[in-house]
């Protein structure tokens, strides 16, 4: 393990991520509300070694009574209705919501409208949203640190 | 219960042909069995819709299960001798009617989902056990059912193929080329090499990164954050290589219906196969690391079994299929694609367990980078379907995605689509999950479920 920790230690310095100019730090809940995965894909990418979303004290947590952002993938399905409005119940206040992806705001949408009950905000009021199919790992890095900063 | 479909089925069956799929037709006028041959042929194998019903071939191929309570809950169709057909897709609220009743002493249920603690898909697990021993585990998915299928009827053909691409992003290339094939096939066309070589190009590049990223998953499941983050960072590396080559981190519309655009000069060329000599090397020595680690290595024998004859049984798919002895793979038999002189590789060791998948991935990624490493050695330039024979109604593809064999079956009246069927890997090999984790431990559920690493979002559509 030795070595994984010394070639992880190389990298993090070749990368040299700049440290972060700031004190704050926000948990984040995520609901896939139907999405293609993609948008999971690069919030988890975000979170790699290559983006390193922790340095900014942003973690993903298990449970939304412990999350101040709900970030929704997908757009809404029939199905994930209740599960998703179940989820932001269970949050403290105060509370932000990130719609992320194409899909969770309402562009270019595939499915039967019969399965599909709409966009993100088309069920919860909505603070930001992050465009892309799927959104970079640093358009979700960026988009988190809005949220952070306090300009959302 | 004695019909021509169902000799038809078993006749097939018992001369070497495998189950490969079951859909209804538009509106469920009738349902079609698709049977593959160990040299890849496909044929289907119809049986109109009488009052509703039609007999089930799930006591010949209980891989059909699935496939028929998915025709029965979105097309209507009754299936005679599938009993109890439990709803698949419906979520039926009352509990008993589509959870196999599990009673006994101390036996109580553990309900997981639909929302996971993580970054994880959403779907539901209702695991039935006694302590902390699984006993039985009952998989609700469909939580993203989006309804591509039906929502392409009606579409160009040209205009299906987002249907069935953007079903998942995982496997998005894998379902974009078994599309695209299975219209071409339905209108008379051919991949000559380039084509074949684009197209070849773009499912290694999938593979590569989604195997990956499997490792990585696995070290999850293990709490190893070392090599989870190695791996993490190896994923990482590979999109990049996506996104140099196709302008897309997942190789979003690239394929394309009767032909390729993919144009890549030398000096790109040359790129990607030395970032792709970096990752391969980064792979091998994060392997060798791991395997030496003996917290990782003994978490992953004997746990998760899907031995051969479940496999056979289950109609198991891919890597996990592979991990089990089966040495099938769609690849050996793509005509379509550049896999000439192509062989399916098993570990050595085979039990199909945790370890076994696991180390499946990494022959896998070895063939893949050697195979990226041919690919990548000349440019790439536009190309085209060439005709090559009669135009069908109905045409079949078929590829090797990262989860297995994913079969897409195309009908069509003109330019129109009737009906799109999309069966991917995933899809296949959910049952297998749940026979996996029966009889082992709850706490390592997330490691067997992780040495499968299904998508949702292609099984739900």
């Amino acid at each position: 393990m030795l070595t994984l920790l010394r070639d992880l230690r190389t990298l993090r310095r070749r990368l040299a991520l700049p440290a972060p100019g700031r004190g704050r730090s926000l948990a984040i809940r995520h609901v896939d509300a139907g999405s293609c995965n993609g948008c999971e894909h690069e919030l988890t990418a975000a979170a790699g070694p290559h983006y390193d979303l922790q340095r900014f004290g942003f973690g993903v947590v298990a449970s939304p009574r412990h999350a101040d952002v709900l970030l929704v993938t997908g757009a809404v399905t029939t199905r994930m209705h209740g599960p998703l409005l179940t989820a932001y119940a269970a949050m403290p206040e105060p509370r932000r919501v990130v719609a992320l992806g194409d899909c969770a705001l309402g562009c270019g949408m595939l499915g039967l409208p019969s399965e599909l009950v709409g966009r993100v905000e088309d069920v919860l009021p909505v603070d930001l949203r992050v465009p892309g199919c799927p959104p970079t790992p640093e358009a979700i890095q960026a988009a988190l640190l809005a949220v952070c900063d306090g300009s959302v | 219960m004695t019909s021509a479909y169902r000799t038809a089925v078993s006749d097939a069956l018992a001369s070497g042909w495998s189950f490969a799929g079951l859909h209804a037709t538009r509106a469920g006028a009738s349902v079609r069995t698709a049977l593959v041959h160990p040299d890849g042929r496909v044929r289907l194998e119809t049986v109109d819709v009488h009052d509703g019903r039609v007999p089930s071939i799930v006591d010949l191929a209980p891989a059909a299960g699935w496939d028929e309570r998915e025709a029965a809950d979105l097309y209507g169709v009754g299936f005679d001798g599938h009993e109890p057909l439990r709803p698949l897709v419906d979520h039926d609220l009352d509990l008993g009617h589509w959870t196999v009743p599990v009673s006994g002493r101390d036996a109580y249920q553990v309900a997981v989902g639909p929302i996971h603690a993580g970054v994880i898909e959403s779907g539901h697990f209702r695991f039935h056990v006694v302590g902390d021993r699984i006993l039985y585990l009952d998989a609700r998915l469909f939580y993203k059912h989006r309804g591509l299928e039906r929502a392409a009827e009606g579409q160009s053909l040209a205009g299906g193929l987002a249907y069935a691409g953007r079903a998942c992003a995982a496997c998005a290339v894998s379902s974009s080329v078994a599309y695209a094939q299975a219209c071409e096939d339905a209108l008379g066309l051919d991949s000559p090499p380039a084509l074949a070589r684009a197209r070849t190009l773009l499912l290694e590049l999938e593979r590569v990164w989604n195997h990956l990223n499997d490792v990585a998953a696995a070290c999850s499941g293990v709490g190893l954050a070392a090599g989870s983050t190695t791996f993490a960072a190896l994923t990482e590396e590979a999109r990049r290589v996506n996104q140099a080559l196709t302008g897309h981190r997942f190789a979003f519309g690239t394929i394309e219906v009767g032909g390729s655009r993919l144009s890549l000069d030398p000096p790109t060329v040359a790129e990607a196969r030395r970032a792709l000599g970096g990752i391969r090397s980064g792979a091998e020595r994060g392997w060798r690391e791991l395997s030496f680690n003996g917290s990782f290595v003994d978490r992953l024998a004997d746990i998760g079994i899907v031995d051969a004859a479940d496999a056979r049984r289950l109609g198991t798919v891919g890597p996990a299929a592979r991990a089990a002895g089966l040495r099938e793979d769609v690849r050996v038999t793509s005509r379509r694609l550049a896999y000439d002189g192509f062989a399916a590789v098993v570990p050595e060791r085979a039990p199909g367990d945790v370890q076994a998948r696991i180390e499946q991935r990494v022959l896998e990624l070895r063939q893949s980078f050697e195979l990226l490493e041919t690919l990548l050695a000349t440019p790439f330039a536009p190309s085209s379907a060439e005709r090559a024979g009669a135009e069908a109604d109905i045409g079949v593809g078929r590829v090797e995605s990262p989860r297995g064999a994913t079969l897409c079956v195309v009908e069509r009246t003109g330019d129109r689509l009737d009906r799109l069927r999309l069966r991917t890997g995933s899809y296949a090999n959910w049952p297998s999950v749940a026979a996996a984790a029966a009889g082992d431990l709850l706490p390592d559920f997330p490691l067997i479920n992780k040495s499968f690493e299904l998508c949702y979002a292609c099984a739900d559509r």
